[in-house]
């Protein structure tokens, strides 16, 4: 395949990946289990107007994409108007930045791991590992700072927020309740 | 208006109160740190803020989200100037010529002249929104739901156009948004819409949660995608503030009111904020200034326009959303939430019901007003150290704020779960050009036009023309038109200049 074709592909892909959960949606909302009352309309109707509309405006993209010769030619909204052609002053010199998907990916199995962990292993433990796992993911490298950050960052959200805000943070459970409890005890959190 | 300036009178003193007044300068502070640090926005620390606010009363509760809305308009003009460093997208436009300034070695005279413009576009506009208020609340109080759903529609359509980017992905957005609105058990018929035998989808989808994953885990994804890169800094030597003469100031008097009316005008439009108000302020001072020609060479035209804007749409957006409970910005919406969490309604009966509460935030504004200045006056040199802190460091307290703020809310996992799918959502929106801010006023203001929608349709038997007909909400229903239309105008009249 050539690489305008490549580039046009790639710009199409979001609009019919859209159209097509909107298409689905839209069955979905077809669906939608009501006692019809004649002359008013249903439950249905709202949910079936806007994704009419989505579907609407990704055809449109979808047609305009495919058939345009030059790709950058897309509907601007007014801010883009005015901050088209403005001429910054010249500042430092910035090289622009590398995209990292492992890293990213990294960031997000971390955070997706949390939310599935922290009712089992409470919310200190895994606060404390999160944080830690996070700042080393994102490239930090003092181990005392990470190692303070984590423990001494963890210990204040749970004094901040079971002490103060009076939020009932998961504790875990088993030996890892155990732990919470206790540290719950030396914060004088009841 | 004996009765306005007596309630804003109390107003004062419950401000005044050392908790209250405790909690407006901790809101300023974070507030102004927020806009500094270049990874956060004035959105995100309000949402972030949020759930500290859980067991508080209404009233300080109110007083610190509003203040960090107030300041969070401010302080990033500092790194703009000083280090070419926007702390968010409302100061883009102040470096346009708060740089050149400053590389002129007028950094000082530049940022008085960013704290002349935060105060006066920051006072006109909390003071129109006093005189405002119960006139604009008691005209609301005839409205019906085709008003409503006009009133909406123009906030939907307004977000759409004024935005940056292209059209299509802020309308994309917005349908979205509202889609997730209409997540849920529906309220006539006790419907089950888009739950897919999920329980928890069921109780619909909180706006709040959205607003934390989309704009703040979103954020961090995407600084986490590029190696959280802090800014490389320019040394810079002595911070200071000079303030201009009073000579100087009104000889610019055009460009303050222009910039304030902006600003107020644009605040009241729900749907746009202080960003549109800053670009557009600085759009119009381009065009009709008397020193149009020298804008972006570093004169103070080019940072009073935006930044007397930018605040005075603080005071501006805050109208809609206690005349009439319409929520015209992120910010805004995190301020409902912290009315609604109270049990409070905003809307015209609120100045019969809870005047005492909104007399105080109104005063809280004029307040956190010279608080802001005053600080900005003599900290400005130890609020930009703040720069100094490792990206990643911050990044990983945000994101423990958003986790924590999702989980407060209901006590739920199940909306830490969808606050982190909204992350990665918001990420690749961010990722492929789709703007979020849509996404989330259709989440927010979507319930409020179905629910005038489907009203209007029941009471005028199916009738759409009634949107046309009736003579408050036939304006503003045209003028939305105009609004979504304008874009496609100028972009097929530029079409039509480049084939000739």
């Amino acid at each position: 395949m050539s690489a305008p074709l490549i580039a046009r592909l790639r710009l199409l892909a979001p609009y019919v990946l859209v159209c097509s959960i909107g298409s689905f949606l839209y069955y979905t909302a077809m669906q939608i289990d009501f006692q019809r009352r004649s002359g008013v309309l249903g439950p249905d109707f709202w949910p079936k107007l806007i994704l009419g509309l989505l579907i609407a405006v990704c055809a449109y993209e979808i047609i305009r994409l495919a058939l345009a010769k030059d790709l950058d030619t897309g509907t601007a909204g007014v801010l883009e108007e005015i901050t088209h052609g403005v001429d910054t002053a010249p500042g430092p010199e910035t090289p622009p930045p590398q995209n990292q998907p492992l890293r990213l990916l990294a960031g997000m199995a971390a955070t997706l791991a949390y939310v599935a962990l922290v009712a089992t292993t409470g919310f200190f433990l895994t606060t404390a590992v999160y944080i830690a796992a996070f700042l080393i993911i994102g490239g930090y490298k003092k181990r005392k700072v990470i190692a303070t950050m984590s423990v001494g960052g963890a210990l204040l959200l749970m004094f901040i927020f079971m002490k103060l805000v009076y939020v009932s943070l998961p504790i875990g459970s088993g030996p890892f309740a155990d732990l919470t409890i206790l540290l719950m005890k030396l914060m004088g959190i009841r | 208006m004996e009765n306005t300036l007596t309630l804003l009178m109390h107003g004062f003193i419950q401000v005044m109160q050392p908790v209250n007044l405790m909690f407006l300068t901790i809101g300023i502070v974070l507030g102004l740190l927020v806009a500094v640090l270049p990874g956060l926005t004035l959105v995100m620390g309000v949402v972030l803020a949020l759930p500290f606010t859980y067991s508080m009363d209404v009233i300080p509760a109110i007083i610190l989200l509003t203040a960090m809305y107030v300041s969070g308009t401010y302080a990033g003009a500092w790194t703009s100037i000083l280090f070419r460093v926007p702390g968010e997208p409302i100061d883009v436009p102040l470096l346009w010529d708060g740089y050149p300034m400053a590389r002129k070695g007028e950094a000082a005279q530049a940022l008085g002249w960013t704290l002349i413009a935060a105060f006066f576009g920051g006072m006109v506009a909390a003071t129109t929104m006093v005189l405002l208020a119960q006139p604009v609340a008691k005209i609301a109080l005839t409205f019906s739901s085709p008003e409503y759903f006009a009133i909406i529609f123009f906030g939907l359509a307004s977000v759409v156009s004024l935005g940056s980017g292209k059209l299509a992905n802020a309308l994309i957005s917005l349908f979205a948004g509202i889609l997730l609105a209409t997540v849920g058990v529906d309220d006539t018929y006790g419907a089950h819409r888009f739950t897919f035998g999920v329980p928890i989808l069921a109780d619909g989808i909180d706006y709040l949660v959205v607003m934390v994953g989309a704009y703040g885990l979103g954020e961090v994804f995407m600084r986490m995608e590029q190696g959280f890169r802090s800014p490389q800094l320019e040394k810079v030597g002595d911070i200071r503030t000079r303030l201009p003469s009073l000579a100087e100031a009104l000889a610019m008097k055009a460009t303050f009111i222009r910039g304030g009316l902006a600003g107020i005008f644009i605040g009241i439009v729900p749907g746009a904020g202080a960003t549109v108000a800053s670009f557009l302020s600085y759009g119009i001072e381009a065009q009709y200034g008397k020193r149009r020609h020298q804008m972006g060479s570093g004169i103070p035209e080019g940072i009073v326009a935006p930044q007397t804007a930018a605040t005075a749409s603080v005071g501006g957006a805050l109208i809609p959303l206690v005349t009439m409970g319409i929520p015209g910005s992120g910010a805004t919406a995190i301020i409902l939430g912290a009315f609604l969490l109270h049990g409070l309604q905003p809307g015209p009966q609120v100045f019969q019901t809870s005047s005492h509460i909104i007399y105080a935030l109104f005063a809280s504004v004029f307040v956190g007003i010279i608080v802001m200045c005053l600080i900005g006056y003599f900290a400005t040199k130890f609020m930009v150290k703040v720069l100094d802190l490792p990206e990643v460091i911050v990044s990983a307290y945000v994101v423990m704020c958003c986790l924590l703020g999702a989980f407060a809310a209901r006590n739920s996992l199940t909306d830490v779960w969808l606050m982190v799918i909204f992350g990665i959502i918001g990420y690749l929106f961010e990722r492929f050009g789709f703007p979020i801010t849509p996404m989330v006023l259709g989440v927010i203001l979507g319930p409020l036009a179905e629910t005038n929608f489907m009203t209007t349709m029941i009471s005028f038997s199916n009738d759409w023309t009634v949107f046309f007909t009736r003579p408050v909400a036939s304006p503003i229903m045209c003028v939305a038109i105009i609004t979504l239309i304008w874009p496609l105008f100028r972009h097929w009249r530029q079409q039509q200049r480049r084939t000739k």
